[in-house]
């Protein structure tokens, strides 16, 4: 029987997925909000999940890029 | 453009300090007046901050357009080097500013205490300086900068300690000085006093030969030229020799505040005897050699301090030069027994100095000095070293002690750890020091130290200037992204594998193959020497066997990397070396033209530069090299970096010191060529697994960095990255010698390799467990 469950697309380079992926892993399940890896580059999440991944991922830039101190 | 010089790291906070004391100082009387007229606006307070960021009020010079410099209020100068008068004006402020950034239509500059006690050592004046620097500005000279010029110069230079027929003086044009240094109780119990006094304050009056050979001559008028030209009057005092080290204390800027310059009158000389030693007519020093050299010689007395000149332009001959002109006994300091051997080498190329007359003192080689004079060439760890020593070495350590050296010649000053260099100092009796190096920056900003151990900077030149010339190679200049695998990059993000991240995102298979695809791109399309650097051994050696290429690390005998470098330098098959750090510093390999950088130690800018130094020595035609001559870029250098670690953080902070010179990065996204197939390694998932299993398993004293002797200066990069060493690896057991490896059996891929087969144990244990 076909299941329907709304969710956010998400296309990205392979590392990042990984990131998500860890990032994923490291909640409680309660948390979790993979709902299904589709394949190397493509994720489906929970719909609301978007703007925590977007933090994690931009914090863990910010963590390796360097500027210069002014 | 870089903006942080204004109130960077140079020392504008002690400013404050620095206005104070001019104030006490004011009954010396000569410079007191300009000192105490200066307004009591003091720079620290925000509102002035903005103020002097404001341009606005600035007023152009009518002829601005033929004037190539900005003088702000903050010390921060701005030079123009498309102006015509740029050579004349480079010049005149790599003496009296220290370089911030210097790309290439536009220089920054910032005027130090320490930069102006640089440009007072070498001879300029307060007046001159103040004079030359409001000629060449586009602008009236703000008020703020004559005022700390004023301040900054006013007490030093003023005060020499020379040595004279072994007789230690201090030596000063102004006699109120020297009034001043001997109420001071160390030093008045100091004096020894002489019977040939004139004058009623009863110091010793005699002439010194004005400066001469002056690299601005064209910017001063000749009134100006003629004053510096005639010789002056100086006041001196002798002291005891026993006291040197104590007197210099005291003249120290935390304590009388003059700090005292030295130099060595070595034509009037007469106690140490002369080596017959003279530069070789084929040894002509290029005009920057030359120029460093005036600075060094430039009143017929010889100075101390340091000279900076990139790598590959040719430091050891300004250092022979050096050595011959003053034609004393010379101890010649090298970070290692290889640049041992190079130094050694380079004296009996440039100079005719007789072989008896040249010996070296190494772990390996334990040579004893002939007759009354000669050049000793050791390294810092044989003179500062502190424990037991062999019958042999403790005589040439005494011969080393006891002797007067007239130069004191110091290689790659910036590496070596600032008590040691102490302990050097204070153990050898030199009457001059000469400290060389490629990189004035260090991590721990301990620079500042060699002011006062060794001297100020006595000259530095610019790298694109140098460049331009084709007196060194033009890099090109890449960082090459690596995307990191799937499987690695998992690996890397989990927390348990925090302490072999490094580890992980070096050995990452994209990053090999970028390696591997270089590596044969330069071999075999342009027939180019390359040399790979890799911090993590764990990498060094993985790289090394895999590629099939030989290596040199910290364990690699002296024999062993004597027998390397030379297959590389001669053999046509041997195009690829591997790296530790060992090869950072000293090693010299004219041959390479390409360098390949695997792994590096964390942000260290210095360590990028000195790398980037193996590969600077010119090859190929003069006229090719050229600006506009048939090679764009003559040499290569890559950084491969995996993108989404730290390493990128690494990287770009590494990259600083070199892009302050002028160099930029070009970053390279497609390599390998995505077209590239199973002629690299690690094509197949199943061998990329089965290096992520090899990494994984490898013990943790393996995944680290390599430790050297010479790191302990950089320990604070460490901090967090310190590891605990197994006994294996203390006693070396870890080396080459000792390593296992599995030939021909594979696991399959996907099964782990049991934690402990109860087979593999040692028959002593094997009981036990049963």
């Amino acid at each position: 029987m076909a299941n329907a469950t709304k969710g956010l697309f998400i296309a990205c380079d392979i590392p990042m997925a990984q990131f998500i992926v860890n990032l994923n892993a490291s909640k409680p399940p309660s948390q979790k909000f993979i709902i299904h890896v589709l394949d190397d580059t493509h994720l489906l999440v929970q719909p609301d999940s978007g703007g925590t991944i977007r933090a994690a991922i931009s914090e863990f830039r910010d963590k390796n890029s360097y500027e210069k101190p002014a | 453009m870089s903006h942080h010089g204004g109130y960077g790291d140079k020392g504008r906070p002690p400013k404050k300090y620095k206005a104070a004391a001019a104030k006490d100082d004011d009954d010396d009387g000569y410079y007191g007046n300009e000192a105490g007229g200066r307004g009591d606006d003091d720079y620290g307070d925000g509102e002035k901050e903005v103020k002097k960021r404001d341009f606005t009020k600035l007023e152009l010079k009518p002829d601005h357009i033929n004037r190539p410099l900005w003088a702000c209020a903050d010390g921060r100068i701005f030079l123009e080097t498309f102006s015509p008068l740029y050579k004349q004006a480079y010049d005149f402020l790599i003496a009296i500013a220290e370089p911030v950034c210097r790309p290439e239509s536009m220089h920054e500059y910032n005027l130090t205490p320490h930069s102006l006690y640089a440009a007072v050592s070498v001879g300029l004046e307060t007046e001159t300086i103040i004079a030359v620097l409001n000629k060449l500005s586009k602008t009236k000279l703000p008020k703020e900068m004559i005022d700390f010029i004023h301040e900054s110069t006013a007490n030093y230079g003023k005060v020499k300690l020379v040595l004279k027929k072994n007789k230690y003086f201090i030596e000063s044009p102004f006699p109120e000085v020297l009034k001043k240094l001997l109420k001071d109780e160390v030093i008045g119990r100091a004096r020894i006093q002489s019977e040939n006094e004139h004058g009623h304050d009863g110091f010793t009056k005699s002439k010194t030969a004005g400066e001469i050979g002056g690299s601005h001559d064209g910017l001063l008028n000749e009134a100006e030229l003629a004053a510096a030209a005639e010789d002056k009057e100086t006041h001196s005092f002798q002291i005891d020799p026993s006291q040197v080290e104590n007197v210099k204390q005291r003249c120290l800027p935390n304590a009388l505040n003059y700090p005292m310059l030295e130099e060595y009158d070595f034509r009037n000389d007469p106690v140490n005897p002369d080596i017959n030693m003279e530069l070789k007519p084929h040894a002509q020093p290029r005009p920057y050699q030359e120029k460093s050299l005036s600075k060094m010689f430039g009143n017929g007395r010889a100075r101390s301090g340091i000279i900076v000149l990139p790598c590959g332009a040719g430091k050891s001959l300004v250092g022979v030069s050096a050595a011959s002109r003053i034609r004393k006994s010379c101890l010649c300091l090298a970070t290692n027994a290889v640049s041992v051997d190079q130094w050694h080498f380079q004296f009996r190329l440039w100079s005719t100095i007789p072989d008896e007359q040249i010996c070296r003192f190494t772990s390996d080689s334990k040579e004893r000095l002939q007759g009354n004079a000669g050049v000793v060439v050791t390294t810092y760890n044989m003179v500062a070293f502190g424990g037991k020593r062999s019958e042999e070495s403790e005589k040439i350590i005494e011969e080393i002690r006891n002797r007067e050296w007239g130069l004191l010649l110091m290689d790659e000053v910036h590496v070596v750890p600032a008590h040691m260099f102490r302990k050097v100092i204070s153990l050898t009796k030199s009457h001059c020091k000469l400290g060389l190096t490629a990189t004035l920056v260090r991590e721990d900003e301990r620079i500042t130290d060699l002011n006062f151990l060794i001297g100020p900077k006595l000259y530095e030149a610019n790298w694109l200037d140098l460049v331009k010339g084709g007196f060194i190679a033009n890099v090109q200049c890449a960082e090459v992204w690596c995307p990191m695998t799937k499987e690695f990059f998992a690996e890397y993000l989990r927390r348990e594998n925090s302490k072999r991240k490094q580890a992980l995102y070096v050995m990452n298979p994209n990053k090999f193959r970028a390696c591997e695809f270089l590596i044969r791109f330069h071999e075999q399309q342009r027939g180019d020497k390359i040399i790979v650097f890799a911090d993590n051994l764990f990498a060094l050696v993985e790289y090394a066997m895999k590629l099939r290429k030989p290596m040199i690390y910290g364990a690699t005998s002296h024999a062993e990397r004597t027998k390397i470098l030379q297959a590389f330098k001669t053999s046509k098959d041997v195009n690829t070396i591997f790296l530790s750090k060992v090869g950072d510093n000293s090693i010299d390999i004219p041959e390479a033209n390409v360098i390949i950088q695997i792994s590096s130690h964390a942000g260290s800018r210095r360590q990028e530069a000195q790398r980037l130094g193996r590969i600077l020595r010119a090859k190929g035609k003069l006229e090719d090299r050229m600006a506009g001559g048939k090679e764009e870029y003559n040499a290569f250098f890559y950084s491969l970096v995996s993108t989404d670690t730290q390493e990128m953080y690494y990287s770009t902070k590494r990259q600083q010191f070199l892009i302050d010179q002028g160099y930029s990065f070009k970053v390279i996204t497609s390599l390998p060529p995505p077209d590239s197939g199973a002629e690299l390694s690690y094509h197949s998932q199943d061998e990329q697994l089965a290096l992520l299993r090899k990494v994984l398993t490898a013990k943790d004293d393996m995944v680290g960095l390599e430790q050297l002797e010479e790191d302990a200066d950089d320990i604070a990069l460490h901090k967090a990255r310190r590891f605990a060493g197994s006994m294996s690896h203390m006693s070396g057991a870890n080396g080459m010698v000792y390593m296992e490896y599995s030939t021909g059996r594979k696991l399959p891929p996907g099964s782990k390799p049991k934690p402990k087969d109860p087979n593999k144990r040692h028959n002593l244990f094997r009981k036990r467990y049963g």
